[in-house]
Formats: C-alpha cells, sequence, structure tokens
C-alpha cells in the first residue's frame, strides 16, 4: 500500500510538471498579446508596446517559465494582469464558490442517479425502468445552459423563490450563499446525474446476474437486502470509477453554468482570464485543474481497496 | 426510496422558507454592467468597460463632456485662453479627494506630468505631447502652455485619461481608485460586483441622489433578461441586444432607452492591400452594400445610418448618409473600370466578441455577391482579431465598431490598421488641429467628410445605439451617450405614487 501510495505521489508530481510545461506553452502560443487587449482599439500602439515590456513578456520563453514554476513551487503563482491580486488569492477566493458548487452538484447527483438507476435495474425491462431510461435520457440531451435558463425562468422570475444570479458570498450568512448555489447546482448536476443513472443500472444489471444474488435469494433473503447489501456494493467499483472522473467533470465544467447564473467561481475566472490573456491567472488555474482532478483519481484508486478487500495494491 | 422522497421535500420546505428576493431600497440602484474592468485605473487602460464605471462617478476631470456632448466646467469652475496656447484653469475651491484632502493645482500638475512621463505607460500619452509646460499660479490657479495650437486640447483635458487624482493613491488605482467624484468606491468584488456609495462632501449640493451603487457583472444577455424580470437588477446600460429590447419594451414593467453614441460600425477595408488600393474597388463596395439592409438585420432597425467617421453627436456632423446610396449597377460598372467585371473572391475577418459584427458579416455578404464579390466570412477570437486584424493588419476585411470620440485623426495615420494613406487628408486634419476658430475649424470637417466619402477608405455602416433597459421611476439617466462614461450623480427613483 506504502509503496503504491508512493509511487503514484511520483507519477502526480511528472504529470504536473508535464501539465505545467503544457499550460505555459499553450497560452503562449496562442496568438493574442495581452498589453494589446488591455489597450483594446483605442489605446495606441506605442503604449502597447511600452506595457508588453513592462509586464516583462518580452523575456526569453525558458527564462519566463522557469520564473513561473520557481514560484509556483514556493507557492506564488504570480500576480493577476487585470485584478492586481496575487493568482493563488483569486483562484482561492473562487474556490469558495466552485467547491461547494461542485459538493452540491455532486451530492444531487448522487441522490438523484444510484436510487433511480439501482430502481431501473431492479425493475429491468418494465414500465418502471423505460421511464427511468426516457428520464435519463432526456436529462442527457438538455444543454446545461439551457437546464440553467429554464430553473432561472420558472424558480426565479416566475415564482420568485431564489434569485436570478450571482452570488453575495458567505459573509451574507450561509443560507443566502447556499440558496444561490441550488439551481446551478442541480442543472450542473443534472446531465452528470442522467450519465451516472445509465452507468449505476448497468452495474446493477451485471451483479444481478451473478450465482451469489441467486443464492442469497435461495437463502430466502428479502428483496431489499438482496439488493442493497448484496448487489449494490458490488456493483460500486464501475459506479464510483463513473462518478470519480465526473466530479472532475464538474469541478472544470461549470464555466457555462457560471456564466449563465453569473457566479464568481473559478470557470469564469478561466475564460475571462483567456479572452483577457491574463497569462498568471490562465497557467494558474489550469495547474489547479490539472492537480485537482489528478488528486480524485488518486483518491478513487484507493477507493477500490476500501470498497473491495479483495483488490490489493502492490 | 420512502427515505429518500422525505429528504427532497424536506429540502424544498427549507429552500422555500429560506427563499425572499430582497427587496430594492429606493436610494439603491443595481447596475447590470456586461464586463468587468480590466482594472479600475483609467491612466493605465483605456477600456470602456472601467470608464463605464469609475469615469464621472468617482473620478473627474478639469472640463466635462456634458449629457449634450458639450464642454463645460468641472473641477475648473472656469477656463480663459488669449492666444490659444495658453490656457489658464481656476479650480473650484473646497473640493476634497475621498481621502478628505482639498485638491489643488499641484494635484493637476501632478497628473498631467505623469500622462505624459512615457515610463507610467498612459494609455494617451500621445495626446498630451502639445504640452510643453505646466505652471501652477497658485493653490487654484493652474495655466497649460502649449508648444503649438492644439484645438483638441480642452476635448484631451475632458477625457478619461484626465482625471485627477491624489498622488498619495497611485499606488492602489488600480484596485481602489480614490477621485472628487459624487460616489465613493467601496468595494470590488472579483469576478462579481463593484460597490460604490454617496460621497457625502461632494461639492455639488443634493448630488448625488443614490446611496450605494452595484455594479453587477452578467454576460449572458439571456441571464441579464432573467435577472431584470426578477427584480434583481435595475438597469441595463449595455449587454442587451435590439431583439432583446424589443422583448423588453412590450413589459410595462420598464423603460427602454435608444439614444445615440459615438460607436461608429464600419467595414474596414485594407486599403495596402489589393483589390482594395484601388479607390473605385472601395467605391464599388459602398455602393453595393444595402445599409438599410444591414441595420435592419443586424440592429432590428435601431441606430442610425453614418455617411463618414463624423457621428450625430459631433458638432460638425454633416448628414453624408444617402452621398454614396446603394447602387449595385454602378458597383458593377466601377469593379469593371477596375479590371474585376467577374468580380474578385476576399475574407472578412470578423470577433463574434461584438454580435454585429458577425450579423452585418452575413447580410453584406449576401449584397456582395450580387455584384460578384465573393465573401468568405471567418470568426476570430478577440484576442487574436486585436493582434492579426488590429495591429498588424493581416486582413482584407473587417467590422468592427469604433467608440471613440473625435477619433477622425485615426484617418490621418497610415499606419492604423486601415492603411488609408491620404497626404491631402493628413494636411486637413493637422490643419484643423491647428485652428481654434470654430467656424474655420467646422470648415475644416466638412471638407474632411467630404474627401472621405470620396476616397470611400472604409464603409461606414451604423451608428450603434444606446439601449439601455431601466426599471419604471428611475430617472435621470443620459439617453445620448457623447462619451464613454455612465453619469449616475443624477439618478434617482422617483417617488412613489
Amino acid at each position: 500500500m506504502r509503496r503504491y501510495a508512493a509511487r503514484r505521489v511520483g507519477a502526480l508530481v511528472v504529470t504536473l510538471f508535464f501539465v505545467s510545461a503544457l499550460v505555459f506553452v499553450v497560452v503562449r502560443v496562442l496568438p493574442g498579446d495581452p498589453a494589446a487587449i488591455i489597450m483594446g482599439t483605442e489605446g495606441s500602439r506605442e503604449a502597447a508596446d511600452r506595457l508588453r515590456e513592462a509586464m516583462g513578456l518580452n523575456r526569453p520563453l525558458v527564462v519566463q517559465y522557469v520564473d513561473w514554476v520557481s514560484g509556483a513551487l514556493r507557492g506564488d503563482l504570480g500576480r493577476s494582469l487585470q485584478y492586481d491580486l496575487p493568482v493563488g488569492q483569486l483562484i482561492a477566493s473562487r474556490l469558495s464558490v466552485t467547491v461547494p458548487l461542485a459538493l452540491m452538484a455532486a451530492v444531487f447527483m448522487i441522490a438523484a442517479a444510484v436510487p433511480l438507476g439501482l430502481y431501473a435495474a431492479t425493475r429491468h425491462r418494465r414500465a418502471g425502468d423505460y421511464i427511468a431510461m426516457v428520464v435519463s435520457q432526456v436529462g442527457i440531451s438538455i444543454p446545461q445552459f439551457w437546464a440553467g435558463l429554464l430553473l432561472i425562468l420558472v424558480f426565479s422570475v416566475t415564482l420568485g423563490w431564489v434569485q436570478s444570479g450571482g452570488f453575495e458570498g458567505w459573509s451574507s450568512g450561509v443560507a443566502a450563499a447556499l440558496r444561490s448555489l441550488v439551481l446551478p447546482a442541480i442543472a450542473l448536476g443534472l446531465f452528470q446525474a442522467a450519465v451516472l443513472v445509465r452507468a449505476t443500472r448497468s452495474a446493477v444489471l451485471d451483479v444481478l446476474r451473478e450465482d451469489y444474488v441467486r443464492t442469497a435469494r435461495a437463502k430466502g433473503l428479502s428483496e431489499r437486502r438482496v439488493v442493497g447489501r448484496h448487489t449494490l456494493r458490488n456493483a460500486l467499483i464501475p459506479i464510483v470509477t463513473v462518478a470519480g472522473v465526473q466530479l472532475g467533470q464538474l469541478l472544470a465544467g461549470a464555466i457555462i453554468l457560471e456564466s449563465v447564473f453569473a457566479l464568481p467561481g473559478l470557470g469564469r475566472l478561466a475564460l475571462g482570464a483567456i479572452s483577457a490573456r491574463d497569462l498568471p491567472v490562465v497557467q494558474g488555474v489550469g495547474l489547479f485543474i490539472a492537480s485537482t482532478i489528478v488528486a480524485i483519481n488518486f483518491a478513487v484508486d484507493l477507493a477500490y481497496g476500501l470498497l473491495d478487500p479483495r483488490i490489493r495494491y502492490e | 426510496m420512502r427515505r429518500t422522497v422525505t429528504l427532497v421535500v424536506v429540502l424544498a420546505i427549507v429552500l422555500v422558507a429560506a427563499a425572499s428576493v430582497p427587496a430594492q431600497a429606493p436610494n439603491r440602484l443595481i447596475v447590470q454592467s456586461q464586463t468587468e474592468p480590466p482594472g479600475l485605473d483609467m491612466t493605465a487602460t483605456p477600456a470602456t468597460a472601467t470608464s463605464g464605471v469609475i469615469f464621472y462617478n468617482v473620478q473627474e476631470a478639469l472640463v466635462k463632456v456634458d449629457r449634450h456632448g458639450k464642454l463645460v466646467p468641472w473641477l475648473a469652475e472656469r477656463w480663459h485662453t488669449a492666444d490659444n496656447r495658453n490656457y489658464t484653469f481656476f479650480l473650484k475651491k473646497g473640493v476634497r479627494f475621498h481621502n478628505g484632502r482639498e485638491l489643488k493645482a499641484a494635484d493637476v500638475k501632478y497628473a498631467f506630468e505623469r500622462a505624459m512621463n512615457p515610463e507610467t505607460k498612459h494609455p494617451y500619452a500621445k495626446d498630451y505631447e502639445a504640452i510643453g509646460d505646466i505652471i501652477v499660479k497658485d493653490d487654484y490657479t493652474v495655466t497649460f502652455a502649449l508648444k503649438s495650437v492644439n484645438a483638441s486640447f480642452l476635448q484631451n483635458v475632458a477625457r478619461s485619461g484626465s482625471v485627477i487624482y491624489p498622488r498619495e493613491a497611485v499606488e492602489t488605482m488600480k484596485s481602489a481608485p480614490i477621485g472628487t467624484g459624487p460616489f465613493r468606491f467601496e468595494e470590488w468584488v472579483r469576478g462579481d460586483r463593484i460597490v460604490l456609495v454617496r460621497n457625502p462632501d461632494y461639492y455639488v449640493k443634493g448630488l448625488p441622489k443614490l446611496e450605494r451603487v452595484t455594479y453587477r457583472f452578467i454576460t449572458d444577455p439571456n441571464a441579464v433578461l432573467a435577472a431584470l424580470k426578477a427584480g434583481d437588477v435595475d438597469v441595463s446600460l449595455f449587454g442587451l441586444g435590439p431583439e432583446h429590447v424589443q422583448d423588453v419594451q412590450k413589459d410595462p414593467r420598464f423603460q427602454v432607452l435608444v439614444g445615440d453614441t459615438t460607436n461608429d460600425v464600419i467595414l474596414a477595408m485594407n486599403n495596402s492591400r489589393k483589390p482594395y488600393s484601388d479607390v473605385r474597388v472601395r467605391r464599388a463596395l459602398t455602393h453595393g452594400i444595402n445599409k438599410q439592409d444591414v441595420l435592419k438585420g443586424a440592429m432590428f432597425g435601431m441606430g442610425k445610418i453614418l455617411g463618414t467617421n463624423v457621428d450625430p453627436l459631433n458638432p460638425y456632423y454633416v448628414d453624408m448618409s444617402n452621398a454614396m446610396p446603394y447602387d449595385p449597377a454602378k458597383a458593377k460598372k466601377l469593379l469593371a473600370e477596375a479590371g474585376y467585371p467577374n468580380g474578385f473572391d476576399t475574407v472578412l475577418k470578423v470577433s463574434p466578441q461584438y454580435y454585429y459584427t458577425v450579423r452585418s458579416g452575413e447580410i453584406i455578404t449576401d449584397n456582395l455577391k450580387k455584384i460578384g464579390v465573393n465573401v468568405k466570412i471567418e470568426q476570430i477570437e478577440w484576442g487574436q482579431w486585436l493582434s492579426r486584424v488590429f495591429r498588424e493588419a493581416d486582413y482584407d476585411l473587417t467590422i468592427i465598431g469604433h467608440a471613440e470620440a473625435w477619433d477622425i485623426k485615426n484617418y490621418a495615420n497610415p499606419k492604423y490598421y486601415f492603411r488609408y494613406d491620404s497626404p491631402k487628408f493628413q494636411e486637413l486634419f493637422t490643419k484643423s488641429e491647428a485652428t481654434v476658430d470654430d467656424k474655420a475649424r467646422r470648415d475644416l470637417y466638412v471638407q474632411m467628410q467630404k474627401l472621405m466619402v470620396e476616397d470611400a477608405p472604409v464603409v461606414w455602416l451604423f451608428m450603434h445605439p444606446r439601449l439601455a433597459v431601466a426599471k419604471k421611476g428611475v430617472q435621470g439617466l443620459w439617453k445620448d451617450l457623447p462619451v464613454s462614461a455612465a453619469d449616475l450623480s443624477e439618478v434617482s427613483w422617483a417617488p412613489a405614487k
């Protein structure tokens, strides 16, 4: 176990090195100059040239990269060009929106998908199964931004229950903050839930065909016990794999919904930084998201051992 | 299963109980803003997203462009010039910065000298080149000695880059600007909002009328509409297109302001590239485009058709919108004369950052097909557009709006991305800059507008209208926008009936 963990941490470091180089190069290969964007169509060319020089963008790429990586190792990701704040601080403040949003979406996703998938599997090829599959198909087909707008239309514009967007911040109270995240979390989790319903259903169906399930039934166990105890636990491995990948997607994929709901999250920070060519921010966010996804995958691998004692890490 | 249902029901009840849309106090205003400013320092960025929040509200200049486009006293209560080279400004007394210190003539000298210093990377440093010396006569009198007569001097003093700020607050201007304006900057929650609060010491009695203004950044137009209809936002200044405005116009809860701006939307042609180096081809394109169609298709008919760069808010505006009417037969004839009887293929590069560019491009493509010009539309991202088209002039055709007022100087700059190089025009412009007499200057502007029509360096399509939506009851907003700013000092809520 320990050797396995050490190996994985080593792989993580190598992955992050490649990601950092990739992010750095891609951002700089993109046509578009941050100084030109800041000056827009109204500032003069000379002013843009002076600004470019002052931002240190005329230095050789390698020098800039070494500068950035050595800063990052010390925990300094640089300073945002447009926000005039340290990148680390910006990411941290955006995480206070994106992490709760992703977690709420994940809770919604699991709470909706696992029971529904289980239900569909136990009603295999009966009306309940077909209804569940149609529901999940609809969930997969609805684009996220559209789901978001529909939710706003119903719950904000028509019913007036929650605000249409924006985020007051945690300082204005936990209830208020959670309230502004409910609709986006549902819209965000909807697609992933629909995917997870199908994964759960097929995983459970596979297990239901196993001999030990037949044995359990033969022993005279109640159906609830058969499904809850003997089936679900064994079906969890593929479900957790899919859910782990989805958690990463929830974190990185909130960009569209953060725009629809005007939330100051990580996705919108990244999007804004890309169009403004706020290089330190794009690099910082890229590195952060990549490390998070790698870390989630690591956690998923470790979770296998807990779910299935037969799995050994050697 | 039953437990899940119970959980969902409980969750729903908690949500409903917790939910209540906060009512807006009548002295507060929530303004939707489409783009978040790239920093709040107007001496470092020319972004309209910045001036839209800070200019007029937080920071002020010596001279002001008022809501009718006229130059009026501001921090200077009056000014005087005997020879059009030495301008003396007499400052208002008792004007205090938001940090409590009184504004004095030395602050004016400091702000302009800093703007002129290339080290500070001021976006408009060129506009202050005419200034030779700044002499502080006493605490409330300052004289600008110009190197030569400069007719744009007062205009330049009224720009967003010419605001006066305390020197002790220079370092924090990018994130917490201090000025003399009717509102004090309170906070900027990155990615969400900027909050301004009333300046209780404002030197104009009775202003501002609002206690608090919150700018919320909402980019998606559908989200803006939803926020308006849900009552989360009181005013949308930019960000709604004409198609949305039509929807809101039918709603009795809102008022729609459609006004003039200085934003000229043009089809630029690369004058240094074949075939656009031939004036006959440029004229052919002008005759080949039905601007009415473009305005109808791209803007639902809102806005005004333009004939030259000079927009209707400019005092020297001459209506040239019909000088080169839509005439495909004439266009074809001109193309044949230029050696393109069968037309040619060309590429139109547009950035979807601005919705009107792609829409206008589609109509223009259709128009030009009828005269044999086959346009291929290539959409590129804004950063790329700025680098490739605007900086490097690597393009045939492009569409963009130029929002700056008094930007005729761009046509006198052969390095500008139009690559329009007319010594005659440059001479007229230089003369106009040195002519202070209003009648003589107007005459030069009329000549420049005529020459523009003749040379057709670009096709001026239409003036982008100001499209603002506000809740009924919001009063005092500017209808026209002769300057890129949103003056909220006189805005208030009508008393409830």
